[in-house]
């Protein structure tokens, strides 16, 4: 069956007009006709598993042939807001569904900035990308109205002057009327690490979107609307007072986030011991990474779209002869750790610098960190030379030849197209079988984090079952190295629903933790809500299921309880793991690199500390129970008949 | 004598260090012994967003009952998640 065939049967049984208040419409855009049609996500859809994310697994479930291959066109790209996106301080996020070309498992990512929000400001919630013709082509939505144009003057142009030229050419302002999500040479040349940019830095980065897009023929999606209120079941801005006190209130937030943004957390991977060094080799790094180090560079904060928050730092590096990589937007602390102590890098100024060139060029510096770690490794082991590497020396810490690396992996030229193609760089010819043992993957994705998870054991069962691969940002139970939270134990079983044992590298416990977060993290996804302040992942008192309850009812007059979110979440993470049996994924993929399991932690407190395979073993074999899952890792049959009612096809 | 350092963040309240004279235990004297030297910082300090670190030992749980000696020196470190 065709991808026009399937959705064609999709599309008559969705919903042709608003299913509840705040609706947008789902827009199918066929790009090799240039054609589109609308539709509404089903009542049972949403109540099963809202939008955004969740609202992205039901298209995706139904759309998917894996017959094919990721970079198909009948292999449809889906963006998707959430339910609240758009309406809810710090509700400014929206996720990027497909088959990942770099994983070859499910491709998930989340992004913020302006472009899920005004998305929903021109009508639209979700967005189903299909089909490619020669050429390449960028979509203008502007009120509302689909417009196909020729975007050939738009190719080879990186973020930065792509986001220029497009500024002056359609006439609208950034942040006040228009948004846009683009690829950048590295997503037409089909990179693997490539992502798709949702503003100067906003990315969705994971497993390759932007090769996905690339391989469209679609160069961008600009919006152009002005911001509007929308008709809500209730009213619902006194409680996003309530909520944006919450936010503002809580002390992480007040004093770290909106302050010096994520890399605070340098500071205590390296202290403890947990900071990937050299391809995850070693576990701390110096102390010149730290963010008060990066106290001289910092030029202002930035935010999303109405976030209260603003956690995004600017960098100015002040240089003597300053390029267009003096100044720029992050890092945060994913790309701190994989281009400093992952790369051997000591210098704050370089990690800035790659950080900026990296918003350029359009990486998702988590992969591209990683592969190019992984690069170094296998430089160190003589794996390659500089005969394989084109004369790069790729000696820890040579931020420079890195620098070279980037530019050569956007146009996949020399040894730049062994590392544009990430962790699939054996499979497809370029190492040795011998440099798997040293790839820090799990289901094909790199870790998307720089933290070692010898030693947190809820860190590192999250890694190995999350759905979309090595990623923390699904189920990461951060208030683990929370000392206060270990040491009451009551207040610790009541966040998680159980007993979590208070020690770190225990495995007592961690199931539940996990499973909590996951069911949190989803249903945050699903309306549309930061990360950074959804409830367990920074703080126990930021928006949780209770104030995600309430505003869904207020906006769109859905009643949920609490505790029927959290199967939502289940739900989410049930569909996913569906998609991903049906793309080969069985229980032996919920693990994690060799490494980890045979190699001792080298640093600090918890020196000597590994993975224990019968204890993790027996720790996801209690995840399954609890989350109920097969023995292979999928909804038991009652669970799965279920979900199948709804998704239908 | 105990010193403890920091950060930024608690520089307004705390200062950037402050050395603890008087005998004390474990961490939970030293807290205590804290809020003598500057009243408020103990509350502050209970903030779930700081950590202690005992001679660049990060705590990750039983904080209060850990022990000191004199020499030790801790540093408060704030925590955070990111992406």
């Amino acid at each position: 069956m065709s991808i026009r065939d399937r959705v064609a049967a999709l599309h008559a049984e969705l919903a042709e007009a608003p299913e509840f208040p705040s609706q947008g419409a789902t827009l199918f855009v066929d790009l090799e006709r240039r054609e589109t049609r609308t539709g509404y996500t089903p009542l049972p859809v949403v109540r099963t598993l809202l939008g955004g994310r969740g609202a992205n697994m039901y298209y995706l479930h139904r759309l998917l042939d894996e017959s094919l291959t990721p970079l198909h066109p009948d292999i449809p790209l889906i963006f998707g807001s959430g339910v609240l996106t758009g309406l809810v301080p710090s509700a400014a996020r929206g996720n990027c569904t497909s088959w990942s070309p770099e994983s070859g498992v499910l491709m998930d990512s989340n992004c913020g900035d302006y472009f899920p929000s005004f998305l929903r400001m021109n009508g639209y919630d979700h967005v189903v990308l299909y089909g490619r013709r020669p050429g390449w082509t960028m979509i203008v939505i502007r009120d509302g109205v689909v417009s196909f144009e020729d975007a050939a003057a738009y190719e080879g142009l990186d973020n930065i002057d792509l986001r220029a030229r497009v500024q002056q050419d359609l006439g609208g302002v950034w942040t006040r009327n228009m948004a846009m999500v683009n690829i950048t040479r590295a997503g037409e040349r089909q990179v693997l690490t490539a992502g798709i940019m949702g503003g100067p830095k906003a990315i969705y980065a994971r497993g390759g979107p932007g090769a996905k897009m690339g391989a469209l023929g679609l160069k961008a999606i600009v919006t152009l609307a002005q911001t509007r209120e929308f008709t809500t079941a209730q009213p619902y801005k006194p409680y996003n007072r309530h909520i944006a006190q919450k936010l503002l209130g809580t002390s992480v937030v007040k004093n770290a986030l909106s302050k010096t943004g994520t890399p605070f957390l340098y500071k205590p991977s390296r202290v403890l011991g947990a900071m990937g060094t050299k391809n995850n080799q070693e576990t701390t790094w110096t102390d010149a990474l730290d963010a008060g180090n990066h106290d001289p560079y910092r030029d202002g904060m930035e935010g999303c779209f109405r976030c209260p928050v603003n956690c995004r730092p600017l960098n100015d590096l002040h240089s003597a002869e300053p390029d267009r990589y003096d100044k720029g937007d992050g890092p945060e602390y994913v790309t701190l750790g994989k281009f400093g102590p992952n790369l051997g890098i000591d210098d704050v100024k370089a990690v800035m610098r790659l950080n900026n060139i990296c918003n350029d060029l359009g990486f998702d510096t988590a992969s591209t960190g990683s592969a190019i770690g992984w690069a170094m490794e296998l430089f160190q082991r003589g794996l390659i030379t500089t005969a394989d590497t084109g004369g790069l020396d790729l000696t820890w810490g040579n931020a420079a030849a890195v620098e070279t690396l980037l530019f050569l992996m956007s146009r996949r030229e020399g040894f730049g197209n062994v590392v544009a193609d990430s962790a699939r760089a054996v499979e497809k010819g370029h190492y040795p079988a011998e440099a798997l043992k040293y790839r820090m993957t799990v289901k094909g994705l790199w870790q998307s984090d720089p933290h070692d998870a010898r030693i947190l054991k809820a860190f590192a069962l999250g890694l190995a079952v999350a759905t979309r691969g090595m990623d923390h940002l699904r189920n990461r139970v951060t208030l683990e190295i929370n000392a206060k939270i270990n040491d009451d134990a009551a207040f610790k079983a009541e966040l998680y629903g159980g007993p979590v044992s208070a020690e770190p590298n225990s495995y007592v416990g961690k199931e539940r933790a996990v499973r909590a977060c996951e069911n949190t993290y989803a249903v945050g996804d699903s309306v549309g809500m930061c990360r950074f302040t959804t409830k367990l992942f920074n703080s126990p008192s930021l928006p949780g299921m209770e104030e995600f309850r309430q505003q869904i009812e207020n906006v769109t007059g859905l009643v949920f309880t609490p505790e029927a979110l959290d199967r939502v979440g289940l739900n989410v993470m049930g569909v996913e793991r569906l998609i991903n049996y049906r793309l080969g994924v069985r229980r032996k993929d919920d693990t994690l690199p060799d490494r980890w399991f045979d190699e001792p932690n080298t640093f600090g407190p918890f020196k000597g500390e590994h993975i224990d395979r019968a204890e993790f073993d027996a720790m996801l074999s209690r995840f399954y129970q609890i989350s109920e899952l097969t023995s292979e890792g999928v909804p038991r049959d009652e669970w799965r008949g279920q979900l199948n009612a709804v998704l239908g096809g | 004598m105990i010193l403890v350092h920091f950060p930024a963040m608690l520089h307004p309240v705390a200062g950037r260090e402050q050395r603890v004279d008087e005998p004390v235990a474990n961490v939970g004297e030293l807290l205590a012994a804290l809020e003598r030297l500057v009243p408020g910082l103990g509350a502050a300090l209970e903030d779930p967003v700081y950590n202690l670190a005992v001679n660049d030992d990060m705590l990750l749980h039983g904080v209060h009952a850990h022990p000191l000696s004199d020499g030790d020196v801790v540093e408060v470190i704030p925590t955070i998640a990111g992406g």
